[in-house]
């Protein structure tokens, strides 16, 4: 479908060279053991990982989600990166970076950088791969985080100038640690289509701290340490990974309670994570999460919106701080989720930068739990009728199985207060994803996974006047602010917007958030790194682990 | 025998087709005709049918907590508590008593066969008396969509049409529609191919030719000649079609497009959220409703081969065969008028 | 109506000329049966693809289901218009067929393969668990189906009467799960699921040109360990499967059999002395053949289209675990391949079984 350069087709031909050449040895060791031919990095036996992501493509320009994230984070070097416990980016390939006018991004690349392929690796490439992720826009593609990039300049073979729409944006270098931002070989990928995946693994156009030396899609991926990576992370700490890829949870649960695997991330279940921590074998990890759960309110047709009969803004709010004080996130938390999401006290999560806890403070009994009386003064003071009918709806198919027992679990906790009568709904998800912009739903749930872990990704796409919640909602202080804090250098300055912005939104209650996921793996007994990297950077790197 | 007596009448009316019909109301018949082993299986049958129509009438009156209730007034009930004197079968995952589950479930399967077989019995039955009457191109296009159909695994098909029927607002009857329709889409085929295959066969018989010469019409003829003649295999197909409407169910859970646990309790939605307690040692929130799914379909297929053993004299134990084979025509087995490939076997399908 | 009161042996060339074998509907000999049959194939085709084509389009598109909660309105339907989503259905249709004519069924559009690809790699791995269900389900069903009807109303009848609607009755979701429990986890004698462990899968990666079917891969390479880990692998799905046909196949047997042995002719050789056992193997059982091998024929077609459930449960990777995976996504670009490739493999079955029927039975040819 795509052209390839010669040079892709050379060394697609080298690596069949390659292949035939390991099995023949394969062949000739018979049993054989995994190590035989594998060079660089340090040392320790294969590790094998599994998970129950989904891979939609490994070429950044056409895929926009956590699964083909996870292996384009693996294999591709970034511009900017976060290191390893910190939410914030440092240049990852990238010896410097900085706004050298407001306008102008400019980044200079270390020197003799290459792609496990022998190509080299110049600012060529990155003007490359941005430009490219334009052309192609494809429907799949996280092309939209690039909206502010005007144009990318190459001086020189490894100085890159990213022309800005509008200046200053604070969030440039953390969208270059996104999805948008994976450097590819110019030499193998296609500027005006998609390239197939098994032609990026075959032009071995890595350049990441592994390369991928064998590529089963959704099935199986190995990777092997790439001794040409001179990033930000350093040479991984196993040679040798494994990927496997399952699609029913329990099978990965058994798997790695039978040793099959040494590390499972992504997804168990709640159930699962709950009985392997009492399993000795196991080892179970957790870290910061960047996923949120959150009911969106509709300002036109809540209760007491905007368009409905009897609309009067205080008593919508009213209504919308009374649920605030009502829900015991604890409670969903240890039930449905046991533990495996935390209670979330603001729109912005725990462990990014500019985090604090309004919600706790200005709602329920001040320590978190649900406080019925202030929630029947709430709604007293503004003069509603109780019980206050809501309908609530939820999507059964798009937020994991436990969706169902969560909702039907907020519907019990703000019922049995006796101040409301709730209509709880489900649709499935396309069917949902359509409805919710066109004000059918009152309340709903959605869920979010940030693009970046900048706090402004939880600020911007919500709650500026054009947002994509389109739920109505417009506070002019709060879109100043949102616009103000994007734009500003100082880093204390910029997080003394964040938090006013959240103590805003806390009065408001445009949205409710209610949980934040944890990440958890799961390592067989000695297996070591895995606390490292479940870290607010919200990427898994294999990287980091290590047999012991 | 106490309770095979009683069972019966709940059963007839459900099993009934046909107002005009059934003068010898049909399981009666046949469990006066079986004997020995075929009696048992039968009335072993019959019982569990029995019993799972008994729970679903009652089913406010046994449950002890509603379907949907997480809390009473000690408290909430908290997840996955093992069986104890509050909640003899423990709770589930989301916090719901299991027992309760279990038993509300039963009206949710009874819904959903009653909506399926109701709708794929008048849609089936009038477009293959009609094809089968009249013949001709419709007759042969209607046979190559069903064909077309019927050849499709049951299950694919459901889930497109869950999908299909379910992009509006679920609710309680909003789902079990959904799992109804879904279901007779699949089931159609099946008794327009019966019921056809029949009308063919009836047709050309000499009562109705009689008919014919006395200048009844069609539809008197249809209806009132070939229908009941034409409907008496259907009992069989139904409580097969029962059986499968509930594995349908139970398979659309599994892969997430059943019906919520706050719209209505289901069987298949409940064993799909404890599979994986099971991998955890928590065993009580999927064996009771999987032992329901289990039994149930047991006592209908039951019941539905006994009865098809019963109407083919072949079949029938040789002890009570002597009495009507010579009258009666085989339905079942071999030959080229077969309801499905192979007879009534050949209906059933698998849900893998 | 008499059943066929010959001994009949398969493909005798004088039944073409029988009497019987007149069409009820007035078409010549076996020749015409079979082209009309051949022929009905196209339409049955036409008729599914046509289907699941407006019932998949009307379920949603896969850009709203991949990306419905990050993009806003405006971004999405710009999306989904650039993807050509949004135009009349019926001229997505004309494009879809035109594609379809010339051999091109597209890209997948939640995981940009090639759909022919995964046709051949998922179809191989789904005929590879079907040939083993089979293997199971001949193994278990059909003599099992003989002892049952052998054993007519006896205990052993009924016992396994019971099992087999007990193969049929249990969710095999269920039903896997209590296998991987027992086999895999408590007694840890099998893999709990997937086609082969990780240094077996990597082993036949590399192999040249592979069948992708993982037994035929294994023996090729010649390790004996992996042949070993593919057998293993395959056991519990081979049995969960294979168990729920070979409850059809023991009551289809019983069934038929029974049927056979009270006929005339078995009567008529009982009363001749020839031995109960004799009857059962020889008179009763090879006519009885005919409609089990009817009923056969659909469930091999429908074993090869794939298991969804048996493969979802054992992480095996055939057509039905991708099918389900694809549906999901409402990526109906895979699952309109999927399905055609499925009304192929069902209507060219029921094709070859309608025709060996015809030429065993000519009654058949109506």
């Amino acid at each position: 479908m795509t052209s390839v350069s010669t040079g892709g087709r050379r060394t697609r031909v080298a690596t069949a060279g390659l292949a035939v050449t390991a099995l023949a040895l394969a062949a000739c060791g018979g049993g054989g053991d995994e190590g035989g031919g594998s060079g660089g990095g340090g040392g320790g036996d294969a590790l094998t990982i599994g998970t129950s992501d989904k891979i939609t493509t490994i070429d950044p320009a056409g895929s926009y989600d956590n699964g083909s994230f996870a292996v384009m984070n693996q294999v591709f070097p970034f511009l900017m990166n976060t290191n390893y416990g910190s939410p914030d980016v440092e240049p990852d390939i990238a010896q410097s970076a900085e706004f050298t006018s407001p306008t102008q991004y400019t980044v200079t690349l270390k020197p003799g950088l290459t792609f496990a392929n022998g190509h080299e690796l110049t600012s060529s490439d990155v003007k490359f791969t941005f430009d490219r992720m334009v052309a192609i826009n494809d429907p799949n593609g996280p092309a939209a985080l690039l909206a502010n990039l005007a144009g990318v300049d190459t001086p020189d073979p490894t100085t890159v100038v990213f022309n800005l729409a509008s200046g200053n944006d604070q969030t440039f270098p953390q969208i270059l640690s996104s999805p948008a931002g994976p450097i590819v070989d110019e030499e193998v990928f296609s500027a005006t289509a998609l390239t197939p995946d098994q032609e990026i693994v075959d032009g071995n156009a890595f350049a990441g701290p592994y390369v991928i030396t064998n590529y089963d899609q959704n099935n199986l991926i190995s990777y092997e340490a790439n001794p040409e990576y001179q990033g930000l992370l350093g040479q991984p700490a196993t040679s040798q990974v494994n990927v496997r890829y399952y699609a029913d949870s329990s099978n990965l649960k058994l798997d790695i309670e039978e040793g099959n695997i040494d590390v499972a991330f992504r997804s168990l279940s709640a159930t699962d994570i709950d009985d392997l921590r009492g399993n000795d074998q196991v080892e179970v990890v957790d870290g910061p999460g960047g996923e949120i759960r959150y009911i969106v309110f509709n300002f036109n047709t809540q209760p007491y919106g905007a368009t409905t009969p009897e609309a009067d803004p205080a008593k919508a709010q009213a209504v919308r701080q009374a649920m605030a004080h009502l829900i015991d996130r604890q409670e969903i938390a240890d039930q449905v989720y046991r533990g495996t999401y935390t209670p979330l006290y603001s729109h912005v999560p725990d462990g990014l930068t500019g985090a604090i806890t309004p919600l706790q403070d200005l709602y329920g009994d001040g320590n978190g739990g649900p406080d019925a009386d202030k929630a029947t003064q709430v709604l007293q003071a503004a003069g509603v009728t109780t019980p206050v009918q809501l309908s609530l709806q939820y999507s059964n198919d798009h937020y994991g199985p436990s969706s169902g027992d969560e909702y039907a679990l907020i519907k019990d906790q703000l019922e049995s207060s006796g101040l409301f009568t709730v209509d709880l709904q489900t649709t499935e998800w396309v069917q949902y994803s359509e409805d919710r912009v066109a004000d059918v739903y009152p309340a709903y749930q959605l869920g979010w996974f940030p693009d970046y872990s900048d706090a402004d990704n939880y600020l911007t796409p919500f709650f500026l006047t054009e947002n994509f919640l389109a739920n109505h909602y417009s506070n002019p202080q709060v879109n100043d602010l949102i616009l103000q804090q994007a734009t500003t250098p100082d880093p204390a300055a910029r997080q003394a917007l964040i938090e006013q912005i959240q103590q805003l939104e806390a009065q408001d209650l445009s949205t409710l958030p209610y949980l934040q996921g944890a990440q958890v793996a799961v390592v067989r007994t000695g297996v070591e790194g895995a606390a490292d990297t479940l870290d607010p950077s919200f990427k898994f790197r294999y990287g980091a682990l290590s047999q012991g | 025998m106490a309770t095979s007596v009683t069972a019966p009448p709940e059963d007839a009316p459900r099993t009934d087709p046909s107002r005009r019909g059934w003068r010898r109301l049909p399981v009666v018949h046949q469990l006066r005709q079986s004997v020995g082993l075929q009696r048992g299986m039968l009335v072993a049958g019959l019982m569990l049918t029995g019993l799972f129509l008994l729970t679903a009438l009652f089913a406010p009156l046994l449950a002890p907590y509603g379907h949907a209730q997480l809390r009473d007034a000690d408290g909430p009930f908290g997840a996955q508590q093992p069986p104890s004197a509050e909640h003899w079968l423990g709770t589930t995952v989301g916090g719901y008593d299991v027992l309760s589950r279990v038993v509300h479930g039963s009206r949710t399967a009874i819904l959903v066969i009653l909506v399926a077989i109701v709708l794929s019995l008048f849609a089936g039955v009038l477009l293959g008396l009609v094809s089968g009457y009249f013949g001709g191109w419709l007759d042969r296009v209607l046979v190559v969509v069903c064909d077309a159909v019927y050849a499709f695994p049951s299950l694919l098909l459901a889930i497109v049409m869950a999908i299909v029927i379910s992009g509006g607002q679920s609710s309680l009857f909003g789902g079990i529609l959904a799992a109804a329709i879904s279901i007779t889409v699949v089931f159609i085929p099946q008794y327009f191919r019966v019921v056809r295959a029949e009308t063919v066969r009836i047709k050309n018989e000499a009562f109705v030719e009689s008919a014919r010469v006395v200048g009844a019409g069609h539809w008197r003829i249809m209806t009132r000649h070939v229908l009941r003649n034409a409907t008496r295999t259907l009992p069989l197909i139904l409580t097969l079609n029962a059986s499968e409407a509930i594995l349908t169910l139970a398979g659309l859970g599994f892969l997430g497009f059943g019906i919520e646990p706050t719209a209505a309790a289901e069987w298949g939605y409940d064993l799909n959220a404890a599979l994986s307690d099971v991998t955890s040692g928590i065993w009580w929130t999927s064996i009771f409703p999987g032992l329901a799914i289990v039994l149930v379909v047991l006592g209908l297929t039951l019941v539905g081969e006994s009865l098809n053993d019963l109407a083919d004299p072949r079949l029938r134990s040789r002890r009570a065969a002597g009495s009507a084979d010579t009258a009666e025509t085989p339905v079942v087995p071999g030959g080229a008028l077969d309801a499905g490939p192979g007879g009534l076997d050949g209906i059933e399908e698998t849900h893998r | 109506m008499t059943t066929a009161a010959t001994e009949l042996a398969a493909g005798d060339p004088a039944q073409e000329d029988a009497p019987a074998a007149r069409s009820r509907r007035g078409s010549g000999g076996l020749g015409s049966y079979v082209l009309v049959r051949f022929l009905l194939i196209i339409p049955t085709v036409f008729i599914l693809v046509t289907t699941v084509f407006f019932l998949m389009r009307s379920t949603g598109d896969p850009i709203t289901a991949a990306l419905g909660g990050r993009l806003t309105a405006e971004e999405l339907a710009q999306r989904v218009s650039e993807a050509g989503y949004d135009r009349p259905l019926f001229v997505q249709y004309l494009e879809y067929l035109g594609n379809v004519f010339t051999g091109d069924f597209g890209t997948t559009l939640s995981d940009r393969r090639p759909v022919t690809e995964v046709l051949t790699t998922f179809g191989t791995a789904t005929l590879e668990l079907a040939v083993y269900a089979l293997v199971v389900a001949f193994a278990v069903g059909i003599p099992l189906g003989r002892l049952a009807a052998y054993a007519r109303d006896r205990w052993p009848d009924a016992v396994l009467r019971v099992f087999a609607i007990l193969c049929y009755a249990t969710p095999v979701f269920f039903a896997g799960l209590v296998l991987k429990l027992v086999f895999a986890s408590g007694l840890g004698w099998l893999p709990v699921a997937g086609r082969a462990s990780t240094r077996a899968e990597i082993e036949l990666q590399f192999l040249d040109d592979p069948t992708g079917i993982y037994l035929v891969d294994a023996l090729r390479l010649g390790d004996s360990e992996v042949v070993l880990d593919v057998l293993e692998h395959a056991v519990l799905p081979a049995v969960a499967l294979g168990l729920l046909t070979a409850g059809v196949f023991l009551r289809l047997v019983r069934t038929n059999v029974i049927g056979t042995l009270g006929t005339g002719y078995v009567e008529a050789a009982r009363s001749r002395g020839v031995a109960e056992r004799r009857l059962l193997r020889k008179h009763a059982y090879r006519p009885a053949l005919i409609p089990i091998i009817t009923v056969i024929g659909l469930q091999v077609a429908l074993l090869m289209g794939g298991a969804v459930l048996t493969e979802t449960t054992f992480e095996w990777k055939g057509l039905g675990f991708q099918l389900a995976q694809y549906l999901q996504a409402r990526d109906f670009v895979a699952v309109q391949g999927i399905v055609a490739l499925l009304a192929v493999i069902v209507a060219v079955t029921n094709f070859v079984v309608d025709v060996i029927a015809a030429l065993i039975d000519p009654r058949v040819r109506y």
